[in-house]
Parts: C-alpha cells; structure tokens; sequence
C-alpha cells in the first residue's frame, strides 16, 4: 500500500525535455495508465520512478516521503521493462525466482511460488527451458511473472503485453489487474494503445512531448477530451469551428446550441466536437435540435453500422450509424448534433497542426 | 611464437552459436591449420620420438622410457612442476580478478576514461621480454621502487627492500606476466561488459538485488565464459613459458621449462632425450589440469 506522488518531474536529455513538468497523485492500489505515442516521454517517467535516472529537476514521493535520494534496489518499485529482460544465464524458473532470492527467500518457498505464478501466466512446466528457447510473447510473460511474484509495493509496467497475441492479451490483462486489486498494488501501466488503457486503468494520464495533457477517468477521454489532440488521439477527429455567444455557437452550417450544465463557460472562437458514434442522421425531416447540413463523402458498410465521411462546411466528419442508413455518395444528408453530446475541445491546432482537414 | 597465438585471438568471441555456424569456422581454418600441423607437428613428432631414445643423430635408436624414468624419478622434478603450476596458477588467477576489476571500472563512462582504456591496452603489444626488462628496473633492491622507498625512508638501505627478483617465490614473474595478461583478459571482459549493456543490471535493481548481489548473479555469469577463455590461454601460455622465469627466476629450483631449455642447450646432446621428455610431460600436465579446469569451471557455472 503506497501512494505515489510526481512532483513537477521534468527530466531533460541534452536540451531535450523528455518530460516537462509531471504532476500526479496515484493513490494507493491504484492502477494508473500512461498513455502516449512513441518517444513521448513514458519510459522516462517510469525510470525516474524507479530511480534508474534521476530527474532533472522535481520530486517523486512515496508515501509521502521523498525517493529521490534512495536507490533503485531499496525503493520497493519493480519495473517490467519494455524490451523483456530475461536473464540468459538463468532459466525460466531462476528467473522468475530472481526477486524472490535476493530477498532471501527460503528455496522450497521460491520454488513454490514460482510454479503458482508459471501457472498464473500460463506457462507451467516451463521453468527448466532457458529465456532464448521461448517465444517473445512467452518471455514477456516470464518477465511479467517475475515481477508479480515479488508482491511489490509499486509495480511499473512497460508496455508489458506488446508481443502478445489478442487472446493472451486479454487473459494477461485480466491478470495484472486481479493480482493488482488483490495485493493493493499501486501500478503504472504504460501503453501507446488507447483501448488497452481504457480497459485496464483506473485513471489515464494522456501524454504528448513530453507533457501531460489531461488525466482522468477513461471515459473523460472520450466525453471531455481537453484538446482537438487528444480527441484525435482517441479516434475522434470531428471538429467544427464557431463564435460562440452564450450557449450559442455560430458555424459556417448555421446556428448550434451548446449546453451550458456540460461544456465550460466562455465565449468568442471556438471548436465544438461529436464523436462519431454520437452523431445522428436525421430522417424525419425536422430542423430542430442542432441539425445542420452534409454532404456524404464516403459510405463504408461495416456489417453492423454504417461508416459515412460527410463534409460539414469545410470539415470532414465521420459518422457511425445504424446499418440501415446507407445515403449515396455525394448525397446531402442532415446530421443533428445531440446537444448532450456536444462538447467544446481546445483548439489546439496551431501549436501542432492537429486538426484533421 | 606465443605472443602471437595471445594478440591474435578474437576479442569477445565467447558465446555460443549454432553448431552449423561453430563447424564452419574450423572448416574454413583448415588450410592453415594444416599448414601449422605439418610444420610443428612435425617438430613435435621429432621431439616425441627423441624423448623416447629414437635420436639417430648421435646414434640412438632403440624405444626406451629411461629418460621418463630418469625424470619422473628426480626429486628435483616434483619441485620444479609445483614452482611452474604455482607460478602459472597465481599469475592466472590474479590476472583475471585484477582483469574484471579494471573492466568494471573502465566501462563506465567517465573524466579521462578513453585515455585510461587506452592506457590500460599499452602492454599488448609490448614483447615479455621487453615487459620483463621493465619490471626488473623497478623492483630489484638497486631499482626504482627500492630507491624511491629508501628515498621516502621507508626502509633504511636500499638492502632492505622486499626480493622480487631471482626469487624463489618468483615475485617479478608473476607480476611481468600480470602486466602483461591483465590488459588481455580485460579486453575481452571489457568487450562482454560493453556489449551487454547496463540493461540487465537495472532489471535485478529494480527486482531489490543489491551491487554485491548483482554482481555476482547477474554480471558475473554474463563474463564467465569469456573469463574461462582467456585464463585457460593464459595459464597454459605461462606454464610453458621459459624465457620469462630464466630470466626473473631464481637459478635453482627453475620451472620445469627452464630446466628443459637449459638441458636442450647444453652442448652435450646427450642430455637432448631428457629435455624432450620433460617437454612432453608438461604438456601432458598443462593438458590434464585444462581438462579438469573446464569441467570444474562449467560446473561452477552452471550451479
Ligand atoms: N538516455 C537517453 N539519452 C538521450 N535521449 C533520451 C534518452 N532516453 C530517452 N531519450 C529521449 O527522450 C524522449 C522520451 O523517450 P522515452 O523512452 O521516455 O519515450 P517513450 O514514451 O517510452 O516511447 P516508446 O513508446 O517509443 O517507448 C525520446 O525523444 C528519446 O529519444
Ligand atoms: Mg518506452
């Protein structure tokens, strides 16, 4: 049972920030998934953590008390690396006993328990092979075994199911996580798979460059993305520009109405968003409740939804709905865009170029 | 002939491969060691044949083991092998734990630690004999450490200082081959250390092993193989080496090599048999202990 407080952790290689400014709080058995694209600044964070590197400048507390000047093998934070790092000299069963070992651990009980978790990961009787003679999915299962069979107060987790097939992918999953809740681990799980940390973590943080863009609940990320970025990030890439006056924002389609319970206060230029799931053709003809006009650019049929591009003023959006709604291309449709659904990102596009066109 | 045999053996070749690619090697390395094999294994054949009293230069040519006889039976015999395995032993041992010490230090990156790993390389090239001239400018009771020691009045005549050379304990032997053989044995554990990388290491750290833990179960499996390589080199190198201990080691008991040397040069070819003989028992010995040092070494590591 640790806390893991990140104190504005900045980390710099050269004059590259690595990771600028980090500011978490991951309570105790939490499972917190770092989420972000390659080079973005995860395995930093997870080294700085560990105590590996030190951070440039920042602090990371556990329970409260400060790490930094407590090394790596003393922290109590074990670390399942990216690349997995089994030991050539040991075998399989050496291996995942290694923590156990250095701990002290009387033989027969290492023995023990290294069966149980070779079982857990779906590998038993394999402790005699030695790491080269298994498969990259089987290593990194191994590798996963290790670190779980220490109990560790803080478990940091590198992309730990990249080579693994979908089936074992969802059955180590299901795993981490039971083991994780079990124990009160407090872990952190880096991905640059979106799906993988909404289903796994508790809270995601989203990285870019280095930077934390927004931390929440999973769901957050799809309801409330901060930024067109993130929104992108998470396969929505709807965007449609606007004044906006009190609840009203005006587009180059027409009027559309925000709601005021749901997206912040502000006013002037702003860019609204639906996810494409969210977004509703419109059959009966009315024109109330934000409906503007489209023209269908492509139309995919997807078996059980229909998949449409449909331009709505200068941009393109896309559009999921039901299987029976199959307009022709370059047909001009009517979509309403739920007001309950409707929420305003922050333009982010000239910092990145971000914004799909 | 042996310095040639050390400089040129590839520097971390040490892991495993697969038969195929193990086989090609000696297949494509045929020819010369077909040329080697006819060139020496001539000599030694001529040589064997003389230890056992076919020498018909000077009119042997009846097959007998008196002069094994007369050498085993020697009292001064037994002596001679202990200085030579002692000598050969200590300097290998050391060697190599000085050799990991200095690797360990020289990997990391460091103020000056390109200038040291160069620095550290400076004896490879250099002849023993050469190496040997040096070490005895420094360590004979005339020489600089002893003159410097008197200077610094820690001892009181030059007299006093401690005798490394001609020895009995073969003090400036040893030390000439460690100067020589640590930068060998380095090298290549240098190369093994450079290759793994630091990565394995901050695996066991973050799995609670501590330095003394990682050393021992994570670093020094990784180095063993190129370790045991290496000191086998070295130790049957040194074992059979004379002109090191003829001209550092005291006259009397000489290692085995010296004592064979000196009866092959004796003008008396009569004593030539003799002198064969002892070289075919060393090298049966040097073989033996070889043997039984692998074994023993791949089970220590396998444990
Ligand atoms: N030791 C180092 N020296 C110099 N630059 C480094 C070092 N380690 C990382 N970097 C740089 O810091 C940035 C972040 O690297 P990091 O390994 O944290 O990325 P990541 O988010 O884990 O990416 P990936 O998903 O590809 O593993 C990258 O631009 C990388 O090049
Ligand atoms: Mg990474």
């Amino acid at each position: 049972m640790t806390n893991v407080v990140l104190k504005h952790l900045s980390r710099r290689f050269g004059d590259h920030l690595a990771v600028r400014d980090l500011n978490l709080e991951i309570a105790s058995g939490e499972m917190v998934a770092f989420l972000g694209p390659s080079g973005c600044g995860k395995t930093t964070t997870l080294r700085m953590i560990t105590g590996l590197i030190q951070p440039t400048s920042g602090d990371v507390l556990f329970d409260g008390e400060s790490v930094v000047g407590i090394p790596t093998e003393r922290r109590g934070a074990v670390m399942v690396f990216q690349k997995h790092l089994l030991f050539p000299t040991m075998n399989v069963a050496d291996n995942v006993g290694f923590g156990l070992k250095m701990a002290g651990v009387e033989k027969p009980e290492i023995a023990r328990r290294v069966d149980e978790i070779l079982e857990l990961v779906e590998l038993p009787g394999l402790g005699d092979r030695k790491a080269h003679e298994l498969s990259g999915g089987q290593q990194q299962r191994v590798a996963l075994a290790r670190a779980l069979v220490v109990h560790p107060q803080v478990l940091l987790l590198d992309e730990p199911l990249a080579n693994l097939d979908a089936n074992l992918r969802i059955t180590m999953r299901h795993l981490i996580r039971t083991i994780q809740r079990e124990l009160g681990i407090t872990a952190i799980f880096v991905t640059h798979d979106q799906e993988e940390a909404v289903m796994l973590a508790d809270r995601v943080a989203l990285m870019f460059d280095g930077v934390v863009q927004q931390v929440g609940e999973p769901n957050s990320f799809y309801k409330r993305p901060a930024t067109a970025r993130v929104a992108q990030f998470f396969r929505n890439s709807n965007f449609l520009p606007g004044q906006r006056t009190g609840n009203v924002v005006t587009t180059s389609v027409g009027d559309v109405e925000v709601d005021p319970d749901l997206v912040p206060e502000g006013s002037g230029h702003v860019v609204l968003t639906v996810r494409p799931e969210e977004v509703q053709p419109v059959l009966d003809g009315s024109t109330e409740g934000n409906v503007v006009p489209a023209t269908i650019e492509s139309v995919i049929y997807m078996g059980s939804y229909t998949q449409l591009e449909a331009r709505i003023g200068d941009e393109t959006w896309n559009v999921q709905t039901s299987a029976a709604f199959m307009p022709k291309d370059g047909e001009t449709v009517m979509l309403r865009l739920p007001r309950e659904h409707l929420w305003i990102v922050r333009d982010d596009s000239s910092e990145e170029g971000a914004v799909a066109s | 002939m042996s310095d040639l045999v050390e400089t040129s053996e590839p520097i971390g070749a040490v892991r495993r491969e697969p038969l195929r690619s193990r086989l090609k090697i000696p297949l494509m390395l045929t020819p010369a060691l077909a040329i080697i094999l006819l060139l020496f294994g001539g000599g030694i054949l001529v040589g064997a044949g003389q230890s056992f009293g076919y020498f018909p230069a000077i009119g042997l040519n009846e097959f007998t083991f008196d002069y094994y006889r007369s050498v085993l039976t020697d009292p001064n015999f037994l002596r001679s092998l202990w200085l030579t395995f002692r000598i050969a032993a200590t300097a290998t041992v050391l060697s190599s734990i000085l050799a990991v010490a200095f690797a360990l230090v020289l990997r990391h990156n460091f103020r000056g630690s390109r200038l040291a790993t160069f620095l550290f390389q400076i004896p490879l090239p250099v002849p023993h004999l050469v190496a040997a001239s040096g070490i005895v400018l420094l360590v004979t009771q005339s020489g600089l450490f002893a003159r410097l020691a008197y200077s610094l009045g820690v001892i009181e005549v030059p007299a006093d200082f401690p005798v490394m050379v001609f020895d009995e304990a073969g003090i400036a032997i040893i030390l000439t081959f460690l100067w020589k053989e640590i930068p060998f044995v380095g090298l290549v554990v240098l190369a093994i250390l450079q290759s793994v990388g630091p990565q394995y290491e901050e695996q066991a750290r973050t799995l609670g092993a501590n330095g003394r833990q990682r050393f021992f179960h994570v670093l020094l499996p990784l180095i063993m193989p190129g370790i045991l390589s290496t000191s086998i080199i070295i130790f049957a190198f040194t074992f059979a080496s004379y002109e090191i201990p003829l001209l550092l080691g005291v006259r009397f008991p000489a290692t085995l090599p010296v004592v064979a040397f000196r009866q092959y040069q004796d003008p008396d070819l009569a004593l030539r048999p003799e002198a064969m003989a002892i070289s075919v028992v060393l090298a049966i010995v040097a073989l033996l202990l070889l043997i039984a040092y692998r074994r023993l070494a791949q089970y220590a590591v396998k444990r």
